[in-house]
């Protein structure tokens, strides 16, 4: 018996802790965490998917490079919800408070905690890529904004029309009376 | 151990009072205020738009004056609380529905899962059930026995600053996408608790700017963008002279030209803003390659009516232009574009607030002889029913592989797919007008559809994040075809969409284009003596119109 058969006994049981206290995070989780169906539930089947592919790859010393795709699944969508950016990835570093806690309640494998260097590790290179992606997120939404108000799509409202530029003030007879 | 360091990496970050703290909020939600920040809330409308509006006769939009939602003063008037309980009273007599939506509701919780902003959010105040409560508890504590006698025992609260806050925060984190109505057994319609929740707040003085500039600028020119008739005709000039470059066939438009057999309105974003404007390209190709008598307007030059999403009176006087000008100009009936919300307005309040159309005949294609019976009240056609016709009645050749540069799949714009049930004709069309398109999940499609999260004037820069979160159920299963088919097109069929998709596909699925169906019936179009331009594709071969109308040449 080695740390990676203990990895992979305790796979459910630690992905589901972690699912579970990453959900947690939300006003109203209850749904969240038991929708079963991705499109209806976008944030639990994204966050479960996610978070399972991740601990594959922390727990088998994985390429760092191959912690992005999950970690864009799941930082892509807290980027943009009301979290603070520590919020937003404080849940990545839970697995492995949860690891822990779950291997020192077996007597038989919790001497594997000594020897949980390298995959804390990888969690902390997972922590470090989640707070980038983070970044990166916000300053797509930014120039998703800022590509808005150049494209005109804002134009519904605001003044680069053409007609606007025939504008004088407010008092020009010419002009309507707004 | 670890659990209590857990414990702490929960608790060393949190700022909110129910964030990352656990499953269950600490307090009841009638004792969590909406909390208002940068971000979280549109514009208030400008002094001038709600001076304006109010001047206007039968409009009342009153107390217009600089205020912000985020300041603990909102400068409402005295005595506003009688104000808003006398429009509740007033609109529980006036619409019989909302009496029946304010007193059936058993809180089943059918809808509670079902609405975008919830699922893009987490906060209870989203569920559909929970929105309406936010109204449904005035109502119970002022016009209930129940609530009278027992107050909050009985699920009832007082109208305060407080829950007004909250009725303005949570009625502007609705789009009336009327999803959670499919699911509720007994057909409450939530969209139109909404309706009466920001109708009851402009009677305070509480509105944001991105729907009453619009909706005063609609009123003013005649649409939403403040175009004056000579701009707007010389953009649709501008778009046909596109045509002509690109497919070599000169185009025959009109405006105003009394006696047309079809008076067209759509959109005024077709007109001005991309990705609109090549759907506005291929109606005028259409039109002109099947020779339809019509004429488009100056006076009646927007679809959309952001009066729907202030008050009934509005969303009546702006609507009153479309068969003001169908009658003035004397046509036979109208066609309408491909828009969202003014089909809702068309299909289901139109013909009670301005109709009966009794000048006008029940369309009939000129060039099947089909008999539109759906519209024989209204006199209003779909140009997606207009489209299919043709195609079913083989009156126009098209060539798919034109439009071998994209994959689509179609997002059924909510208030077609579910105010007027337009589900299978742009499915019919697609079929017809490219080489493959691919659905989407099915719980995400046809009347199970999830909005854009930006619909009823939500459509506005300031609020993009909360956009994004809105538009998550959506974006998320346009990934799912991206990923399984290598989708590169969302097309749809209206024009608010095709503006805010385009920034959700920006920032969840980049690379992923938005088109209106027209756009693509232009593209596959074949015409008579045409001669098509030459322009280089993507991969840097020169063809035919490698990019469809949006050509560059």
């Amino acid at each position: 018996m080695d740390l990676a058969e203990a990895f992979r006994n305790y796979e459910d049981k630690i992905v589901s802790q972690w699912v579970d206290y990453t959900l947690s995070s939300y006003k109203s989780s209850t749904f969240f965490k038991k929708g079963p169906d991705k499109f209806s539930n976008p944030v639990g089947g994204n966050t479960r998917e996610a978070l399972s592919k991740l601990y594959k790859l922390l727990t088998k010393n994985g390429d760092p490079q191959e912690f992005i795709a999950p970690l864009d699944q799941i930082m892509r969508i807290r980027s943009i919800q009301e979290f603070s950016a520590s919020e937003a990835v404080a849940p990545i570093h839970a697995v492995k408070h949860i690891t822990r806690e779950i291997l020192a309640k077996d007597s038989e494998r919790k001497q594997f905690i000594a020897d949980l260097y390298d995959f804390e590790f990888a969690v902390d290179l997972a922590v470090l890529a989640a707070f980038d992606l983070y970044m990166q997120c916000r300053e797509q939404l930014y120039k998703v904004r800022i590509k808005e108000i150049k494209t005109g799509t804002h134009i519904l409202t605001d003044s680069k029309c053409p007609s606007n530029l025939l504008k004088s003030d407010k008092d020009d007879p010419v002009n309507f009376p707004i | 151990m670890a659990l209590a360091k857990l414990e702490q990496l929960s608790k060393s970050v949190v700022q909110g009072p129910s964030l990352a703290t656990g499953a269950q909020p600490a307090k009841d939600w009638m004792d969590t205020p909406a909390i208002f920040k940068e971000g979280n809330f549109a514009y208030p409308a400008k002094v001038e738009k709600v001076e304006y509006l109010n001047s206007q006769d039968g409009l009342n939009f009153p107390n217009a004056r600089e205020w912000s939602p985020d300041e603990d003063d909102w400068k409402l008037p005295d005595g506003w609380e009688k104000t808003i309980l006398d429009g509740i009273k007033e609109r529980l007599d006036k619409f019989r529905s909302l009496k029946i939506f304010m007193d059936c509701c058993v809180r089943c919780g059918a809808c509670a899962d079902k609405c975008h902003f919830f699922l893009g959010t987490g906060d209870p105040k989203n569920m559909p059930v929970l929105r309406a409560e936010l109204l449904r508890s005035v109502y119970r504590n002022d016009f209930t026995l129940a609530g009278k006698l027992l107050g909050k025992m009985a699920g009832g609260r007082e109208m305060t600053i407080g829950v007004l806050k909250e009725w303005f925060m949570y009625s502007y984190q609705c789009t009336e996408c009327r999803r959670c109505s499919v699911f509720c057994p007994y057909g409450i319609d939530t969209a139109e608790v909404t309706m009466m929740l920001r109708e009851l707040l402009h009677l305070v003085g509480v509105g944001i700017n991105w729907i009453l500039e619009p909706a005063s600028n609609s009123n003013r020119t005649g649409n939403h963008m403040g175009l004056q008739p000579h701009t707007f005709k010389d953009n649709v000039d501008f778009l046909a002279e596109d045509v002509e470059t690109l497919t070599g066939v000169k185009i025959n438009h009109s405006f105003n030209r009394k006696g047309a057999e079809v008076l067209f309105i759509t959109p005024s974003a077709d007109v001005f803003a991309e990705p609109g404007l090549y759907t506005a390209m291929g109606y005028l190709a259409l039109f002109e390659q099947i020779g339809l008598d019509y004429t488009w307007s100056t006076y009646a030059s927007e679809g959309g009516n952001f009066g729907l999403f202030t008050n009934n009176e509005l969303m009546k006087k702006l609507n009153a232009k479309m068969y003001a000008e169908a009658k003035r100009l004397g046509v036979k009936y109208i066609i309408g574009g491909e828009c969202g919300h003014m089909w809702r307005v068309v299909h289901q309040y139109m013909d009670t607030m301005n109709g009966p159309a009794d000048f006008m005949e029940v369309p009939k294609s000129p060039i099947t002889g089909t008999v539109f019976e759906n519209a024989r009240s209204s006199k209003m056609i779909h140009i997606s029913e207009f489209t299919a016709d043709l195609i079913k009645h083989g009156k126009i050749k098209l060539d798919p592989s034109r439009n071998a540069h994209v994959m689509p799949t179609y997002h059924d714009s909510c208030n077609p797919a579910r105010a007027m049930g337009l589900m299978d004709e742009p499915r019919y069309i697609l079929d017809h007008v490219v080489p493959k398109w691919v659905e989407m999940p099915e719980n995400t499609i046809r009347e199970q559809t999830f909005c854009c999260g930006s619909g009823t004037g939500l459509n506005t820069d300031e609020i993009m994040e909360l956009r994004m979160r809105a538009g998550l159920p959506r974006a998320n299963a346009v990934k799912h075809v991206i990923d399984k088919h290598d989708v590169n097109m969302l097309s749809c069929v209206c024009a608010i969409d095709r503006a805010t998709l385009t920034s959700l596909m920006d920032y969840w699925n980049p690379g992923c284009g938005v088109c209106g169906l027209s756009e693509l019936v232009g593209n596959a179009l074949v015409m008579d003596n045409e001669k098509r331009a030459m322009g280089y594709g993507a991969d840097g071969t020169e063809s035919e119109l490698p990019d469809g109308l949006r050509t560059m040449v």
